[in-house]
């Protein structure tokens, strides 16, 4: 079936074929690359509808690394000292961007690239089979920058794009089918601690928890442990639009209605207050919603609304490279 | 305590907030009224069919001003008459009375906004509170919600619902078979209902980018107006810049009537006017001229439950602003001074009296 070479074919093929052994670069067909200079990162992300970036150095003329939500934020931490590195775990970026910030100057995005260290630059050749990534798509990397044999870069694959892809061609990948129709509870993604915080939490506090402990969301409570909504480091967007740092002194819960209340507006549908699936859903099911949402978790929920769990691609991920015949 | 319907809703007309022990027994009364309506209620035209309002008050006014005052004309209203406008409680307020003074005449049906988990985060919740100090109010109300039926059909010809269809759901039989005296559920046929959107662009149900309800394609339409021997299809739920939306090749359209929806997505609205013959007319609008609505700072004045306004204009606008009001999580509310920028309106004048 594969033989190395990519045949550009539109439309669905008949026969089937070994979704691990897809090619990378296959996902990327025309895919735009939002390419940023040294300034105004957050700027572009937001105004560009993406979760990350990759960061060009003009100078050099290469790339030198990612920049995204996580990066922002673990900024935030440091600019307002709630955040301590010790010395010997501190880069020279870091000390420079520690000693600008504390003279007030303005940070250079490529200090910030890679800065929370979750999710580092990685790169793979557009040939890399799609089962390769997936397993490092498992393990919580959650974007590879793809490269043609020259060292340009053809595009940023992510997870949400990986699984839009098979969810849309999911009748040419038959050997998913017993998967999708297994249960949550089956995959052992349910009878889970999460983290959460009540929505009484500040959102500053909720920052910090987050990443100290190397987590990328939390589930907002009410007293009785019930599900109300959902803050995640993406929400750092909505206080860097226009630089509304006040924003982070609100409780979980004011935090959360703002930003529905804006994002409602934007697209003239509201959406349903919290991301959320029934344990009992099947694995497809609860892909189909991650898919069609476009968030990159769901919580899972019993029938009172407490949480049992929680869904993030990553998991996804880990689940489908159990499906890699190897 | 004797109930002056007509004295209420005129006070209502007025803008003037009724009390709350005056809500609690009118929202007793419409759901004792609600809860012999079936979850699909048959009606005949003519009848004027409204879309989202979102306590857009003034053109609520409005709509009443182009459709024709209740009884004269019958109305069904397709939900999502609180949250994200200043004036939920007014809007609610109003077509509780209406409902309940006129209940042949006037149709309520339920929304997605109509919600104990949707007002809580979208200012149905925070405007009770506001206007009243405690969140009785809202109790009253979302317990009212958990009543409003679920459809309605017009001359056994078209179908009428908040959001869409669901895949649970085939024939209308199924939808009176549902328990609906409660919050909406996560999931399920009835969430499906307030829920859902059209997809011109497939055939089929998928699951919804709003993470509640499913998209559904022509297919699914014509199917379910086959079925049940309809024609079309009558729903709202979606911002439509021009008003309305219909698609589908005429089997089913989208009615949208809150104009400038939030103050600034500058779209147009509309009624769905259905003559006796079942002629339909979208009758089209636009957001009620600006110096008839108060500033959205005079909007947020607080009022004490005891029934004492506060007044927080003194004469010559001499209160500057901030001064502890109004700055709450909605964000920094500007004052207009007595004269200027608010059309002419006088604050000091336009108290808000309640009614005992």
């Amino acid at each position: 079936m594969t033989d190395g070479i990519n045949h550009h074919r539109e439309g669905l093929t008949t026969s089937h074929h070994d979704w691990s052994m897809l090619q990378v670069g296959k996902l990327l067909e025309n895919q735009p690359i939002v390419i940023i200079s040294v300034e105004d990162a957050s700027e572009v992300l937001l105004k560009n509808g993406v979760s990350s970036a990759p960061i060009y150095d003009s100078g050099r003329k290469m790339f030198i690394g990612m920049f995204d939500y996580s990066d922002l934020m673990t900024y935030i931490l440091l600019v307002l000292k709630k955040m301590e590195v010790p010395l010997e775990d501190q880069t020279m970026e870091m000390r420079d961007l520690i000693q600008k910030t504390n003279h007030s100057q303005n940070v250079p995005v490529k200090l910030v690239s890679d800065l929370s260290g979750n999710d580092p630059f990685c790169t793979v050749l557009a040939e890399t089979k799609l089962g390769a990534v997936v397993n490092d798509f498992g393990t919580g990397i959650h974007r590879v920058a793809v490269m043609d044999s020259q060292g340009n870069m053809t595009g940023v694959l992510t997870q949400s794009l990986t699984l839009d892809y098979l969810m849309r061609h999911l009748s040419e990948f038959p050997q998913l089918q017993p998967v999708m129709q297994k249960g949550l509870q089956q995959l052992g993604l349910t009878g889970i601690k999460v983290l959460s915080v009540t929505g009484e939490t500040q959102v500053l506090e909720a920052l910090i928890i987050m990443s100290t402990n190397g987590v990328s969301s939390l589930a907002v409570v009410n007293d009785q442990g019930v599900l109300l909504g959902n803050i995640s480091m993406a929400d750092v967007q909505y206080i860097m639009k226009d630089l509304r740092t006040s924003w982070l002194w609100l409780s979980c819960f004011q935090f959360v209605s703002k930003v529905r209340l804006s994002r409602g507006v934007e697209t003239g549908e509201d959406q349903y207050p919290v991301l959320d699936v029934n344990a009992k859903s099947t694995f497809g099911y609860t892909l189909s919603k991650l898919q069609a949402t476009k968030v990159h978790r769901l919580w899972i929920i019993n029938d009172t609304n407490h949480v049992v769990g929680v869904v993030s691609l990553t998991d996804v991920f880990k689940v489908l490279s159990g499906y890699i015949d190897s | 305590m004797v109930l002056d319907l007509d004295a209420c809703i005129e006070s209502l007309f007025q803008r003037q907030l009724l009390a709350e022990s005056v809500i609690k027994e009118i929202c007793e009364k419409t759901k004792e009224l609600l809860m012999s309506e079936s979850n699909v209620v048959h009606i005949k035209a003519p009848v004027t069919v409204v879309g989202d309002i979102h306590g857009q008050f003034y053109d609520l006014l409005e709509i009443f001003k182009i459709g024709g005052y209740c009884p004269d004309t019958n109305y069904l209203f397709l939900g999502d008459y609180v949250d994200r406008g200043l004036y939920s409680v007014e809007t609610i307020s109003i077509l509780t009375c209406l409902k309940l003074r006129y209940p042949d005449r006037v149709q309520l049906v339920r929304g997605n906004h109509e919600s104990r988990a949707v007002t809580s985060t979208y200012g149905f919740y925070t405007e009770c509170m506001k206007k009243y100090g405690t969140s009785d109010v809202w109790h009253y109300f979302t317990d009212l919600f958990d009543y409003l039926t679920l459809s309605v059909v017009i001359d056994n010809m078209i179908f009428c619902v908040h959001g869409g269809l669901s895949p649970s759901i085939h024939t209308i039989d199924q939808i009176k078979v549902i328990d609906r005296f409660k919050e909406i559920p996560h999931e399920g046929p009835m969430a499906d209902l307030v829920w859902s959107d059209p997809d011109p662009g497939r055939e089929e149900f998928a699951v919804s980018p709003r993470g509640a309800g499913y998209t559904f394609g022509s297919m699914v339409v014509e199917k379910f107006l086959h079925e049940n021997r309809m024609d079309h299809i009558l729903r709202a739920h979606q911002l439509c810049m021009e008003g309305f939306q219909v698609l589908f090749d005429d089997q089913l359209s989208t009615v949208w009537s809150a104009p400038n929806y939030c103050y600034r997505c500058g779209n147009l609205a509309s009624i769905l006017e259905i003559g006796v013959e079942g002629e339909r007319h979208f009758n089209v609008f636009e957001a009620a001229p600006e110096n008839e609505r108060p500033t959205p700072a005079e909007a947020q004045r607080t009022l004490f439950s005891n029934g004492v306004p506060q007044s927080l204009f003194s004469n010559g606008g001499g209160g500057s602003n901030g001064a502890g009001v109004g700055g709450g999580p909605n964000g920094a509310m500007t004052f207009a001074g007595a004269s200027g920028s608010n059309g002419g309106i006088d604050p000091a004048q336009d108290t808000i009296h309640y009614f005992l």
